[in-house]
């Protein structure tokens, strides 16, 4: 034990002692991430899209012929570690920026410390909207905030299927909570009547009282906001209960990812649901970068890599522009951003009382042959959308 | 010398802003000062009463949203929270006391825990006043500089420090004891033990509170998922005193320092990545086995086994 005790606490000293030694000409990025905790599945594919992306950027000469060195910071998804990791890069390491995080409150946290110390940070997956309504100078933000994430199937609704009423089904958590009000008065803005607007517990496993309301009401589209295992067994009990209505459409979560499909099977087949992004959509090196994604990890990665991994080359197009690496011109530069990513288009413009924010069209996709398919806005489509959608007798 | 350990220590934290610490330092000092309040307020009723509480969140979560109420809905500066929480947290707790410390034992533990949810979920769905959870966010912090925050969590600290202590030294401090040895015995003596828990109770939550209230001003930002997080915040704090030792004066300290300070520096160790949690869960593990009564608790035992690590090398 004591010889144990010994060895512990000399590798312990090891530890904070030996910082590894790095050549001059690197520039040294460390980004805070929830590595742990229950945000750590988001975190970790972050992670390594920022890690592809470094690659990526090294191999073509690095920023400005330095080489990019990535380390992580672990936040656990707290406020308060976030803080300390944002007070310890500005201050004891010299950052001139700072990138990253996952979550809202997180970011809320780091945003409030970068604005202090007057260091640019870059938002790239916290979604609040009132992270970029603060007239925060500094703060910057990549992704689309939760009010605009139904826009592009709105949009779809009103040009391509003008409904008149709808059903909306959600789980009772804030995510479905939210999704649901928001789409509640975006229905209220284009005169859609809502017939029924239904909360379930997550993880039910029978849908049909709830299911044969929505029958009875005959909506012309069925809204639903679900995790994975939801999304597939509504889809389900609806194919077997034969509800026919104009559209089927999901609020992206649990039915825009590929889980959705090999579990709903047949049943998903043109079902439509906002996304942010897929590896379908048309934006440069999109494709290219969820192929890489699942060649070293088996599996395509969502939105949230694909943010992480823009990120980076966000950084790298900042710095090649900016007159020096100080945060002020590291500032002006990013305010002049105006680039194309796998992402999509980043540009950062204050209006509607956003400031700094990457305004952008969010996408619909629609399952076409047991696969993803980007059919909105037409700019981006892989594939025609498929309506009017058959009905269920009809189907083979 | 004993007796001016407590001002010495002051007197060495006051003026450690004064050498000019990066704000990161400052952070993290912050951070332990702020959970050794909370440390020594859990340690009143759970170390000294034994009511040994699952949901010290809920009191901090109130002061933390007494703080952040006052400046959403009432335009007030949120360090009237810090004076205002007494009398909110107070109320608070005398009700919830009501409730809970008619139970004992694992069936108080589990209903504080249950206190802890219900609180979190009370304030995640009235939207209308906590905000549900898009939280509170304080646009402008009084202060970019952390000196004066530092020092009104140092003034915090050190007025709970001695009044926890005359508290614990007082016929009061006996009355609790005496209701954690045995609950029966005590009240066949003539404690009015409902009426000792209460006031245990009510004290160690205002203190809880006051610390979330300060939290909100320093932080700038809550909402339920933070501030009244079971893990996060409750099952921290009975660490802290564990880890420290239960039932002694500096436990609680000597516990924030090692749940807030020591494990940034282990979270810090180029290399080790995620394994950090790991690394400091074996700690932890080795610390309670083999001090059972916590750091402070078990000082003699731990002098005991360096020296003999001494002699024998």
């Amino acid at each position: 034990m004591k010889r144990l005790s010994l060895v512990m606490v000399f590798c312990f000293l090891a530890g904070l002692f030996t910082t590894p030694l790095f050549a001059a000409d690197n520039f040294e990025l460390s980004i805070p991430l929830p590595l742990t905790g229950g945000q750590a599945k988001f975190g970790e594919m972050e992670k390594k899209s920022y890690e592809i992306a470094a690659e990526e950027i090294n191999a073509a000469g690095g920023i400005k012929g330095k080489k990019v060195v990535l380390s992580f910071e672990d936040s656990q998804g707290k406020p308060e570690i976030s803080r300390a990791i944002a007070e310890k890069l500005i201050d004891v390491k010299k950052q001139p920026l700072i990138v990253g995080d996952y979550s809202s409150s997180s970011s809320k946290a780091i945003a409030a410390v970068a604005e202090e110390r007057k260091t640019p940070y870059l938002v790239v997956t916290g979604a609040a909207d009132d992270i970029t309504q603060q007239n925060y100078k500094y703060v910057f933000r990549l992704n689309p905030s939760t009010a605009y994430y139904s826009s592009g199937l709105m949009s779809f609704m009103n040009e391509v299927v003008k409904p008149k009423t709808i059903a909306i089904l959600y789980e009772s958590s804030d995510f479905g909570t939210s999704g649901a009000k928001d789409m509640e008065t975006q229905a209220a803005k284009v005169g859609m009547k809502v017939l029924v607007s239904e909360k379930y517990e997550k993880g039910a496993v029978d849908f049909k009282p709830i299911l044969s309301k929505v029958k009875a009401a005959q909506p012309d589209v069925i809204y639903m906001v679900s995790y994975v295992m939801d999304a597939s067994l509504l889809m389900k009990q609806i194919k077997e209960l034969r509800i026919d209505t104009k559209l089927f459409a999901g609020g992206a979560a649990g039915f825009a990812i590929p889980e959705f499909i090999d579990n709903a099977k047949d049943a998903a087949e043109y079902v439509v649901t906002s996304s942010l992004w897929c590896t379908m959509a048309t934006y440069p090196g999109a494709k290219e970068y969820g192929e890489k994604y699942k060649k070293l990890y088996g599996d395509f990665p969502s939105y949230h890599g694909a943010e992480a991994y823009s990120a980076l080359y966000i950084v790298k197009d900042v710095l090649t522009r900016a007159k020096s690496w100080t945060p002020e011109d590291i500032r002006t530069a990013m305010k002049a951003t105006d680039m194309m990513t796998a992402f999509g288009p980043i540009k950062f413009e204050d209006r509607d009382g956003y400031q700094n924010q990457n305004f952008m069209d969010t996408l619909v996709l629609q399952v076409i042959n047991g696969e993803h398919h980007c059919i909105w806005p037409e700019k981006y489509a892989s594939k025609k959308y498929m309506y009017p959608i058959p009905k269920w007798r009809d189907r083979k | 010398m004993k007796r001016y350990l407590p001002l010495i220590i002051l007197a060495i934290l006051a003026v450690l802003p004064v050498i000019g610490l990066s704000t990161y330092m400052m952070h993290i000092l912050i951070l332990v000062i702020m959970w050794s309040v909370i440390g020594m307020s859990w340690n009143l009723l759970g170390g000294y009463c034994g009511q040994v509480s699952f949901g010290h969140a809920a009191y901090f979560g109130v002061g933390a949203y007494t703080a952040g109420v006052l400046y959403s809905k009432f335009d007030l500066s949120p360090w009237w929270g810090l004076p205002l929480c007494v009398v909110v947290v107070a109320l608070f707790s005398l009700v919830l006391g009501f409730i809970v410390l008619r139970l004992r034992g694992p069936f108080f533990a589990l209903a504080t825990l249950a206190s802890g949810e219900v609180m979190r979920i009370t304030a995640e769905n009235w939207v209308d006043f906590t905000g549900g959870t898009m939280g509170i966010l304080i646009q402008r912090r009084t202060w970019v500089e952390k000196t004066w925050y530092f020092y009104i969590i140092l003034i915090i600290a050190a007025l709970t420090f001695f009044m926890i202590k005359k508290l614990v030294e007082s016929k009061l401090g006996y009355y609790f004891v005496a209701i954690r040895e045995d609950q029966d015995a005590a009240e066949s003596l003539g404690i009015n033990t409902t009426l000792y828990k209460t006031i245990a109770l009510c004290i160690s939550g205002v203190i809880t509170g006051i610390a979330g209230a300060f939290y909100t001003n320093y932080m700038g930002y809550i909402d339920p998922h933070v501030v009244f997080a079971l893990h996060d915040i409750s099952i921290i704090t009975i660490m802290i005193v564990m880890v420290g030792g239960v039932a002694t004066f500096w436990g609680p300290y000597v516990g924030a320092l090692i749940m807030v300070l020591l494990a940034e520096y282990i979270r810090s160790i180029p290399g080790l990545g995620a394994a950090h949690q790991t690394f400091f869960g074996i700690l932890l593990i080795v610390i309670i086995i083999f001090l059972p009564n916590g750091i402070v608790g078990d000082f003699q035992k731990l002098k005991r086994l360096v020296g003999l690590r001494r002699a024998s090398g």
